[in-house]
């Protein structure tokens, strides 16, 4: 048996798909995000930007990830990483900058750190307090060279874009009064600020840097001089109080301020170097100019007391201003024997250019050049100056006579220099001395005398006798009417004439000695009193025969020669008065015009006397008068007796107007003027 | 070798919207009309294209920021790891641990489960099939929620826009870890659940 063969069964299965049927389309979808991923990938590898790396001094504040860098004010970086320089000393902040600034962050890039900060001049930067800090960066727009390594600056520069203006360095005493921030005054605006305040590296004094903005920085040269203007200044001066505040704002936070007093600077470079002067005085008289560089500075031990010298007095080097005293102390010396001496030591300095040498030049070859001058005589010593010889000076000038002496080079602090005794004798001779003279002389006296003569004149008209010369000389009138053809009068005219020339030449040549001046007064006034004791009946006789002469001679001409000679007298006396002005006293009393104020003062208490001795004139001249209006009116020796009493009247009312004119301004008695 | 007979066997195939059976010739649904599949493993190949891309989105989204917070003027970037451990800086253990499970465990719970189930097709493991089947279901269920986080972001930065005082936006994590989430429920829906059962070395039979 066999089976039926059959048909083999047909063995189906389904056609394989082809391969790209099996590989589905989905597969797609992978591909493209793995692509997109890796694309977004490199963009933000490629994109990253460059990384420079800054050491601060510490990192307050900075977080990595999250401090921005920023360029004016727009963030172009990010802190990436905060980590330590090799040494630890200082802290190295790595920071990635934007792709399209890097470049530009080369060689002169500056980094600083802002912070919030409150100061006189307000409060800056507020909102870093809640934005947190960031760091701030200035490069210029130039691409040259590349840097990674930068050193984070401390404070912010004064000014970051150096084309904006210029910036100089001020050497200060001290910072009082100066602060971060303040301004820089020209004319009254605000033309800069004050930054970053420290103490000079020598120790000496404080710098600060100022930035000049840009059209300002113009009127900037070497010559310019800086002055301190912070808070108030009171001065007394020749015009009354003056009290200076130059601007709120600088009293508040101080500020400085410049001038150029003098033309032919020579333009400056960013970073030059000036001297900061406590006032605008003292910046316009300072001799020292704004070199920097330390005057070089002596010490003068002196023995005398040293009266007169303060910080500032002037040291005159043979004559010329050459500096100025700094400093004033006791130092206890000791002497040859060993004993303890205190000494006045005063510490000085010297503008080398005025002792003639370069203003660079160091003070150890001053200290040189003085030795030299030392060897050959010079020396300090204290000196008068200026008109009434009240201001001292130091004086460096050669004195001779002098032991040989040498300056001490290694002396601390500062070399020093021999001084010499006060010279008395330029002290005396000095215009006190003359002053003191002036003081001296009698002029109270010479008023007392002047007094007693008017009263001995007075005591002769208010004499008896003298009453009685009317009446004797009312009878002598008419004994006199009926002798006048008899009498000669010529010789008495002719005597009298002469008389009264001598007496003038006499008051001439005593007058014209000024130093004898008391002696004359005193003499005139014992020739006065020897007048007064005269026996007056005489003069009554005498006068008899003399009327009986006058009588003759009225119509003669030496009868007209009497009130010549008269007025002659009062015209000596007026010359007399010249002379006085002419005189010695007054040239001596011309040159010390502000000391004669107490000489004036000795003056004015003697013109209070001088009213009475007017009063006194005048009752002289009303009794003569009366004596004279006895003879009866209309003689014509009446006449006379009446022109030459008018003669006196002028004469006692120009000394009256003079005296008048005393009381008025002493100064002129004494000035002529 | 098939310890059960499976439908395949049987020359049936199963509709896919209403499970009714069908002979495994016709290509429509005879009770809905839904056009009938065949089991294939080219299912497979979707799944591992989901899965692949739902990986790479992944690793972005787990590097690149995921919230930009900008508090009074200071800006803070957090990745999802490092969101997480702020949290628990903080202090905040359960929150960090409800970001840490969403964000971190359940993805990779995620990408670990569909590539185990996707390996196992066929497998000697058929025997757990039950299992599979569960760790498929748990699967599914769960993807949905992996958006929580995406959610949060949504949320966060539309109700947290107080200008100058705090503002919060979406980092770019955001969008990768979106489509890593829709890609691995695209893979996981996929996945041919049939394929469990039947194997796939029945395809080509």
């Amino acid at each position: 048996m066999s089976d039926p063969i059959e048909p083999a069964e047909l063995v189906t299965s389904p056609a394989r798909s082809p391969m790209q049927s099996r590989l589905s389309l989905i597969w797609l979808v992978p591909l493209l995000a793995l692509a997109v991923t890796l694309g977004v990938a490199w963009r933000s590898y490629s994109d990253r930007g460059a990384l420079v790396e800054i050491d601060f001094a510490d990192a307050t504040g900075i977080k990595p990830g999250e401090t921005p860098l920023k360029f004016r004010e727009v963030e172009v970086g990010k802190v990436e990483k905060v980590g330590f320089s090799d040494d630890l000393k200082s802290v190295r902040v790595s920071v990635r900058i934007d792709k399209d600034i890097a470049p530009f962050v080369d060689e002169d890039a500056q980094f600083w750190l802002v912070r919030p900060q409150v100061s006189a001049q307000g409060i800056s930067r507020l909102d870093t307090v809640l934005s947190g800090i960031f760091i701030e960066g200035f490069w210029d727009n130039q691409q040259n060279g590349s840097a990674t390594l930068y050193k984070g600056l401390d404070k912010a520069p004064i000014a970051p874009d150096l084309s904006k203006g210029k910036w100089i360095e001020l050497l200060a005493p001290d910072g009082g009064g100066l602060a971060e921030g303040a301004p820089v005054i020209y004319r009254g605006l605000a033309v800069g600020r004050l930054r970053n305040l420290r103490l000079n590296e020598g120790g000496a004094g404080v710098i600060v840097d100022a930035f000049i903005d840009k059209p300002y920085d113009a009127r900037i040269s070497s010559n310019t001089r800086f002055w301190d203007t912070s808070g108030i200044s009171v001065s007394l001066g020749p015009s009354g109080a003056n009290l200076d505040v130059r601007s709120l704002a600088s009293l508040v936070q101080g500020g400085i301020e410049f001038e150029t007093f003098a033309t032919g600077g020579a333009p400056i470079e960013n970073g030059h170097g000036f001297r900061l002067f406590e006032s605008a005085d003292k910046a316009r008289q300072s001799i020292f100019g704004n070199d920097l560089e330390n005057p070089a500075r002596f010490v003068l031990l002196f023995d005398d007391a040293i009266k007169g010298i303060e910080l500032g007095t002037k040291v005159m080097f043979r004559g010329i201003e050459a500096g100025e005293v700094t400093e004033i102390s006791v130092r206890v010396e000791t002497d040859s024997v060993g004993n303890p001496a205190p000494k006045q030591q005063v510490a000085i300095a010297l503008a080398p250019v005025k002792l003639g040498l370069d203003s660079e030049t160091g003070p150890e070859v001053v200290a040189e050049f003085l030795a030299n001058e030392v060897e050959l005589g010079l020396r300090a010593r204290i000196a008068a100056a200026g008109i009434l010889g009240t201001t001292r000076v130091i004086e460096l000038t050669d004195v001779e006579n002098l032991p040989p002496a040498k300056m001490n080079l290694d002396r601390k602090p500062f070399p020093s220099i021999p001084t010499a005794p006060v010279d008395e004798s330029a002290l005396a001779s000095s215009a006190e001395g003359v002053f003191n003279r002036i003081q001296a002389l009698p002029i109270e006296e010479l008023m007392n005398s002047a007094i007693r003569t008017m009263d001995a004149i007075s005591d002769v008209a208010s004499d008896e006798q003298t009453r009685a010369i009317p009446a004797e000389l009312k009878e002598l009138l008419a004994g006199l009417r009926t002798m006048t053809d008899e009498l000669n009068a010529q010789g008495a005219a002719a005597k009298t004439g002469e008389a009264l020339d001598l007496v003038s030449s006499a008051a001439q040549s005593v007058l014209t000695e000024i130093e004898g001046l008391g002696d004359m007064l005193k003499s005139a006034d014992d020739a006065a009193q020897a007048v007064a004791a005269m026996p007056l009946g005489d003069i009554g006789k005498q006068i008899d025969g003399l009327l009986g002469d006058i009588r003759t001679m009225l119509g003669s001409k030496d009868a007209e020669r009497l009130p010549r000679a008269l007025s002659d007298t009062l015209e000596e006396s007026a010359a007399l008065l010249a002379e006085l002005r002419a005189g010695g006293a007054a040239d001596k009393l011309n040159g010390t015009l502000e000391a004669a104020q107490s000489a004036a003062t000795a003056v004015s208490g003697a013109t209070d006397r001088l009213p009475e001795l007017t009063r006194k004139l005048e009752t002289l001249v009303s009794r003569a008068e009366q004596l004279v209006s006895a003879y009866g009116e209309r003689s014509s020796f009446n006449n006379e007796i009446v022109s030459t009493i008018r003669e006196l009247r002028n004469a006692t009312s120009a000394f009256g107007s003079l005296a008048r004119m005393i009381e008025r301004n002493p100064r002129a008695f004494i000035l002529g003027r | 070798m098939t310890q059960f007979p499976t439908a395949t066997d049987a020359g049936l195939t199963g509709c896919i919207r209403c499970c009714a059976v069908s002979s495994a010739t016709d290509t429509h649904c005879t009770r809905c009309g839904a056009v009938l599949h065949p089991v294939s493993a080219n299912s497979l190949q979707r799944v591992w294209a989901w899965w692949a891309a739902g990986l790479i989105c992944y690793l972005p989204a787990n590097l690149s920021p995921m919230l930009k917070t900008r508090t009074l003027g200071e800006t803070q970037e957090n990745t999802i790891l490092g969101g997480v451990f702020e949290l628990v800086g903080h202090h905040n253990y359960g929150v960090a641990l409800i970001v840490f499970v969403a964000s971190i465990v359940i993805p990779v719970a995620k990408f670990l489960a569909i590539a185990y189930l996707a390996l196992a097709v066929g497998g000697p493991e058929r025997a757990g099939g039950h299992r599979h089947l569960h760790l498929y279901e748990a699967v599914e269920f769960i993807g949905r929620w992996s958006m929580i986080d995406v959610f949060v972001v949504a949320i966060l930065s539309s109700l947290v826009q107080l200008g100058f005082a705090a503002s919060i936006h979406p980092g770019p994590a955001a969008v990768s870890f979106a489509l890593s989430v829709a890609f691995t429920m695209l893979s996981a829906q996929s996945f041919d659940a049939r394929l469990i059962w039947r194997g796939s070395e029945q395809d080509t039979v």
